[in-house]
């Protein structure tokens, strides 16, 4: 079974009396440990289109399943809880909590899902941002980083609790090139020994190069769909 | 929950100049809460001594009734002063000294106007002794037993445009409502802390009063000094007991009984008025600070939703974040009211210096100085409320920050 799945899944916003078509029908599946990029132009639907998969939103009409559950008949704090326990998101502001540290930053992730002891938490805090190459940086807050660093905090943040979908929208955008790809490859490190599902929403032919499925989206409609079996890392 | 509160006291340094301007404002509300609550405590504490030292005593013996009826000052409701009440009242445990004094309405005239007045015949020595006035005088003395001479208030005089050697001619009716009139020469001129003294009354000896009206060996009451005001209740209970089982219709009210202390009903609408003022000025500094934290943490705000936070916690780290600014506010609050009451006690508060303002001509039974009173408990009231207020006023605005759609608060549409 699909970890994901989409079934005619449309969205339309209202501005006044318009009504303007997000998504016009998707019909997706996504298996468990794809690394699969979205793009297509500004506008398409490709944030809307993670909105609704990460249950920040909900479509006009359609079915999402996600993990063998329809989302759609969530409430609002069973949906937050399913964001809580099963995804991780990157957005491309870090948005990260300014008075907190980079380890306070992700051990809130952690403290959240209330499943680990004080010393698994520091343990697991401190193994994820070693692995995202912030090792020595645990005490800084995000004003002290720079923006590579910060969106190395972030995805730590969405990673630690070892989610089964990462969602990431741009996660580059404000990343020059050599830290772009640290951070891919930290994220593609993480896909493979975790086997951890992840989403790209992205207009940087550097993550393309990165993905091994490729979703195109035009006009709110899926116009593309490619897979390739080796990618930059594999390379 | 551990990590959202260490969270939202962090939040508490994040802006630190809004967090100290907003707990300032608490804190200048709560000082001048506790300002007036000092002074009104020590206006409280003056005005028992005023009017206990200058017109109740500490007990007061009348017939059944009279009580109920004083403002007339009737004169068919007296008591008979024998030597058995006199022996009974002063048989009292703590007792000082008593005055069987003779309360009569009458019309003050100087020959060319008039003023309704209240008569109160007394005997001189008893009248010094039940009353701390004799260093009220601020013109000529006491009269004389047996002397055709009164005492006023200086205030009287001036309204009436007398002074000492003056004559005046009391207009009254009897108990048998024939008129009848007082021709007496001024004595003395007082000026006490007690407004109803310096301007409404007139002292004369009570036999005087007594044949004016025609209540021979009677009297409106027996006011009674204690050595202790501590003991009037159960002295009055006592003593009204034993007047009781000796089938006499007689009534004892102490000091704390009487109506002469209906300004401290105003006093406590005072404060009530103040701590509404506090409400409202904190709440609007805990909403408004609410409200543009919430709007400077939009992104924030989307980001906690997308990591699974519900809007109840959001809310709690809102609202424990104004309650901390509450807190905040509150101690400094509390250091501030504590000098503050301690510089009043100490050093106290002159209006009359101050302003030129005596407190006695705008009814309040005060003259001098007034002292602080320290007042534990309004401390502890006035921090709690504080606190509750920044607790409850944050709560709306932070269900409004934390009901925002999460894709808008992250996108910041």
């Amino acid at each position: 079974m699909a970890l994901l799945e989409l079934k005619v899944v449309r969205k339309i916003y209202k501005q006044g009396q318009i009504e303007v078509p997000a998504l016009r029908g998707i019909d997706l599946q996504v298996e468990e440990g794809e690394f699969t990029t979205v793009f297509g132009p500004s506008g398409s639907g490709k944030t809307t289109m993670l909105n609704m998969i990460g249950c920040l939103d909900k479509p006009s009409s359609g079915t999402i399943i996600f993990n063998g559950r329809e989302l759609n008949e969530l409430d609002k704090k069973e949906l937050a809880m399913v964001r809580r326990y099963n995804i991780g998101f990157i957005f491309q502001s870090y948005n990260l909590i300014p008075v907190l540290t980079a380890y306070e930053n992700v051990e809130f992730a952690l403290r959240l899902i209330n499943k680990y002891n004080n010393r698994e938490i520091k343990e697991r805090v401190l193994n994820i941002l070693a692995a995202v190459g912030l090792e020595g940086m645990e005490n800084r807050r995000p004003h002290e980083l720079s923006g590579g660093q910060k969106q190395r905090v972030a995805i730590a943040r969405a990673l630690v609790k070892e989610p089964v979908l990462v969602l990431a929208d741009e996660p580059t955008a404000n990343l020059d090139s050599s830290t772009s790809e640290e951070v891919l490859k930290v994220m593609l490190k993480m896909n493979k020994e975790l086997g951890t599902t992840f989403i790209f929403s992205t207009h940087d032919p550097l993550v393309m190069e990165y993905a091994r499925r490729m979703l195109e989206i035009r006009d709110g409609l899926i116009a593309g769909d490619k897979r390739r079996e080796a990618n930059a890392f594999s390379d | 929950m551990l990590f959202l509160t260490k969270l939202a006291f962090k939040n508490l340094v994040r802006h630190r100049n809004r967090t100290i301007f907003t707990s300032i404002i608490i804190a200048m509300a709560i000082v001048i809460y506790i300002f007036f609550d000092s002074l009104i405590g020590g206006m409280t504490e003056l005005s028992y001594e005023t009017i206990i030292d200058y017109e109740s005593g500490h007990l007061q013996v009348m017939a059944e009734g009279y009580w109920e009826e004083e403002d007339e000052l009737p004169l068919d409701n007296l008591i008979t002063v024998d030597e058995g009440l006199l022996a009974e009242v002063k048989n009292l445990s703590g007792y000082k000294a008593s005055l069987a004094e003779l309360s009569f309405s009458a019309l003050l005239s100087n020959g060319i106007d008039d003023l309704p007045v209240i008569g109160k015949g007394i005997i001189p020595e008893d009248f010094l002794a039940v009353f701390n006035l004799d260093k009220q005088f601020v013109e000529g003395d006491i009269f004389r037993q047996g002397e055709y001479k009164a005492v006023l208030g200086k205030r009287l005089a001036e309204l009436m445009d007398l002074g000492i050697g003056d004559y005046i001619t009391l207009l009254v009716k009897d108990r048998n409502n024939s008129f009848n009139t007082i021709d007496v020469e001024i004595a003395g001129l007082l000026h006490t802390g007690n407004p109803n003294v310096n301007q409404n009354i007139v002292y004369l000896p009570l036999e005087l009063a007594r044949q004016a009206l025609d209540v021979e060996g009677q009297a409106s009451k027996i006011i009674i000094r204690l050595e202790d005001k501590g003991q009037a209740a159960r002295v009055a209970e006592e003593l009204e007991l034993d007047l009781k089982n000796k089938n006499s219709r007689l009534a004892v009210y102490s000091w704390e009984d009487l109506e002469a202390f209906s300004f401290l009903g105003a006093a406590e609408m005072e404060k009530k008025v103040i701590l509404t003022i506090i409400l409202v000025i904190a709440a609007i500094a805990i909403i408004n600070t609410v409200i543009l934290a919430a709007l400077e943490r939009m992104e924030e705000i989307g980001m906690m939703k997308a990591l699974g936070l519900q809007n109840r916690e959001i809310v709690y780290t809102f609202v424990l974040e104004s309650t901390g600014i509450g807190i905040i506010g509150g101690i400094i609050g509390i250091i501030l009211g504590l000098a503050t009451v301690w510089f009043l006690s100490v050093y106290g508060l002159d209006f009359e210096a101050l302003y030129g303002i005596d407190m006695a001509s705008f009814g309040l039974p005060v003259l001098g100085k007034i002292y602080a009173v320290w007042n534990p408990i309004a401390f502890i009231e006035v921090f709690a409320f504080g606190v509750l207020v920044s607790l409850l006023a944050s709560i709306l605005p932070a269900y409004w920050a934390a009901d925002k759609d999460p894709v808008e608060s992250i996108y910041h549409h």
